[in-house]
């Protein structure tokens, strides 16, 4: 565009900075909401399902299942919790257990005779992914239970040794906190934008700005660069916060990282000014920036719920949403210190998005002009 | 109800249905979100790609890596003969790979404990979590199917799954997700309106009006009341008939349910208006409070593993009643014990938001 005067943009950028400063309460939760979320995911969330409350009903009493008991506890997974008056299903149906056990009362004659022992073991299947992880635990808890209480504990005839690598301590806050990065950048650029120019439609100010000399790319370099900023602001926090404070480990390279981020920005700043132009209120401008940009980048990102895992169809529509492209490589590049060669993909994805959506929300600002 | 009372919400009632944009983002959003999140995610980790790797001619390792295929959680990951394994995790072209041992995995087997090697990419630890589990069974089944029950354990257990027994993720997260819309629309609409009114200074003409500070503050919040709990209805039904989560309680109990929560966060909402200039901020502030109450809630992450100090700061937290309670009442049938004690806290919690609101909005009227 020949006819762009980068002096108009800064014009507006800085008329713009000036707004946002002269509202410490905007800036400061602006900056405030990454400080929550790091400091939530980093201390608060941790996927290993422990303290299991496990009621038993034990109608042996004997040696034997006084082990068993034992071994539950010991697992680190379970905490035995007294049933008094209730029955175990009670304690399920009421939340007070997740899980229980029932020992028959000839549990311990029928170990000592050498016969093959049942116990039940019942599963509060409402919360599905806990009840998934400790069917994981079970395996264990008969093997250790085997070894104690065997005469002569069995061969092992297979096993694997498993090796976890980038994260070997298979550490929660190690996976989620590289990902917030997208949270942010979904939240705060997408809002930001829209919100603010919403305004600028709603209170008419916006003809006012077009009928002066300013051209319309100006305005919009003018009013996105400040905000731009501010959310790369809010990223670069969330980078110290997580090497000083967490000590997650960043295996790549620092500029790989700047450049998918300020992809990101892009992309989610384009659909910011896409949604302000279309809705030119802010209350729909809000709800649509919730449904169109935070809600994916938080849920159907890969941030929690693994793309993999989603039916085929969703698979491929995650591949139309940026924060998709931009958690691969922010994971990839701070993880396992992938390289440009690795991320070929979700760079181009994450290209070709941004350039789509600022050619979209450019063509759909200059078309309402008319 | 007085009759000038009963015409004011009325008409703010009608005022906000007439917006064409406002209806489909009241009733067609929350339903399209939850038919997508109820139908994209899931919470059990599947098409893990994995990557086998042995010497020519181990018909045993061949058979055991075909049970983990024939599993349905893991898919083949493409791949050379010659390539290295590490390189095939760091590009992402698998997510786990199975080395067999030297010399065959039957002599391995024969001589020691038939040891194979497992990589997992662990940058998902959720996800190398559920790989190591899965393998475990599998090759624990594989051990039975080659050498027969000798090395099986003694004691069995025969697991049975209560309430969800195809173990659907739906059933969890269809209630989850539906208190957290509900939560979203009704703090956001309201905190946002009202700092709207304030901002075009319609305010000013309603407190001239003849009506007193709690009759305004009831005309303006009552309608997102009423709203809030049509879209809890809404959602609700839309659970049913798409995904068949049950609702196994009564429905008065998730009326009532709804309506203490409601209350609580359209208190919040107002509270939030009451404190903000523009409706940049009431939407900030609004989020200041979602994001915690979203992620203490329970919806997502367990609040049972989280730290003590967050556990306490949860039980301040509205919608984690609301969840468990929703969960409650829709998959177990609703136990009294845990109603009325999560029950008697919102309503609490809705006393107090709601005298607080109330406090604030009249100080900012005057």
């Amino acid at each position: 565009m020949k006819s762009f005067n980068i002096h108009r943009a800064y014009s507006i950028a800085r008329k713009e900075v000036m707004h946002i400063l002269r509202d410490p309460f905007t800036l400061s939760l602006a900056l405030g909401l990454p400080v929550m979320l790091v400091t939530f995911f980093g201390y608060a969330i941790d996927f290993e399902v422990k303290d299991i409350n496990l009621a038993v009903s034990d109608r042996d009493n004997g040696p034997s299942s006084r082990r068993l008991k034992e071994i539950f506890a010991a697992s680190g997974y379970f905490r035995l919790v007294e049933t008094g008056q209730a029955g175990p299903v009670e304690m399920l149906d009421s939340n007070r257990a997740s899980a229980a056990l029932f020992i028959e009362p000839d549990f311990s004659k029928k170990i000592k005779g050498g016969s093959r022992v049942m116990a039940q073991f019942v599963l509060d299947g409402s919360d599905n992914s806990k009840a998934a992880a400790v069917m994981g635990y079970l395996p264990g808890i008969r093997r250790a239970a085997q070894i104690r209480m065997a005469a002569t504990p069995p061969r092992e005839r297979l096993s694997a040794e498993t090796r976890f690598l980038y994260n070997p301590e298979l550490n929660s806050r190690w996976f989620t906190v590289p990902g917030l990065a997208a949270i942010i950048i979904g939240l705060l650029a997408i809002l930001l934008t829209a919100l603010t120019v919403a305004r600028e439609w709603e209170n008419g100010s916006m003809e006012l700005l077009l009928s002066t000399p300013v051209r319309p790319f100006e305005i919009i370099a003018g009013k996105l660069a400040p905000y731009g900023i501010l959310v790369l602001a809010g990223v670069s926090f969330v980078y110290l916060v997580s090497r000083l404070v967490f000590g997650v480990p960043f295996a790549g390279s620092h500029l790989l990282f700047l450049a998918a981020c300020l992809l990101f920005i892009t992309a989610a700043l384009s659909q910011g000014l896409l949604i302000s132009v279309l809705t030119r209120q802010q209350q729909v401008a809000m709800q649509f920036s919730m449904i169109s940009g935070l809600l994916p980048s938080m849920l159907l990102s890969g941030f929690i719920f693994p793309v993999e895992s989603m039916p085929a169809f969703f698979q491929y529509l995650t591949m139309l949403l940026p924060p998709r492209w931009f958690m691969a490589a922010a994971r990839g590049i701070t993880l396992k210190g992938a390289d440009l060669g690795e991320l070929a993909v979700p760079f181009l994805a994450l290209g070709l998005l941004s350039a789509g959506m600022l050619a979209l929300a450019i063509k759909k600002f200059k078309t309402d002009l008319e | 109800m007085n009759i000038t009372l009963r015409a004011f919400i009325k008409k703010e009632l009608t005022q906000t249905l007439r917006d064409g944009k406002m209806r489909a983002l009241l009733f067609g959003a929350p339903i399209i979100q939850m038919t997508i999140f109820g139908l994209a995610l899931t919470t059990e980790i599947k098409n893990i790609k994995l990557a086998a790797f042995s010497q020519p001619g181990d018909a045993m390792f061949e058979r055991v890596t075909e049970g983990f295929y024939s599993s349905g959680w893991f898919a083949r990951a493409a791949h050379a003969a010659v390539e290295d394994p590490f390189e095939l995790i760091a590009s992402g072209r698998a997510d786990a790979v199975l080395i067999a041992p030297d010399g065959g995995l039957a002599r391995s087997s024969e001589r020691g404990d038939g040891k194979m090697q497992l990589l997992v990419d662990a940058s998902n630890a959720t996800k190398a979590r559920a790989v190591e589990a899965y393998s475990k069974s599998i090759i624990a089944a594989a051990a039975v199917r080659e050498y027969g029950a000798s090395g099986e354990p003694a004691i069995q257990f025969d697991v049975r799954v209560l309430y969800n027994p195809a173990m659907e993720s739906s059933m969890f997260l269809v209630p989850g997700v539906m208190g957290m819309l509900v939560c979203l629309i009704t703090i956001i609409l309201t905190a946002m309106s009202l700092t709207r009114e304030r901002e075009i200074g319609t305010f000013e003409t309603i407190v001239s009006a003849p009506l007193s500070n709690a009759e305004v503050l009831l005309g303006k919040t009552v309608p997102y009341v009423v709203l809030g709990i049509a879209d809890a209805a809404l959602v609700v039904a839309a659970g049913y008939l798409i995904f068949g989560v049950p609702v196994r309680g009564p429905l008065w109990q998730l009326a009532l349910v709804a309506l203490a929560f409601v209350i609580n966060t359209v208190s919040i909402g107002t509270f939030i208006s009451t404190v903000s200039k523009n409706q940049q901020q009431a939407m900030l502030g609004g989020f200041m409070f979602l994001f915690p109450a979203i992620l203490m809630s329970g919806v997502m992450y367990p609040v049972e593993n989280m730290p003590g100090a967050v556990i306490a700061a949860a039980y301040l937290d509205p919608l984690m009643y609301f969840v468990r309670l929703l969960r409650n009442i829709m998959l177990k049938g609703g136990d009294s014990y845990v109603l009325w004690s999560n029950l008697g806290a919102l309503l609490f919690m809705a006393a107090f938001t709601a005298a607080l609101a109330y406090k604030r909005f009249r100080q900012t009227l005057n």
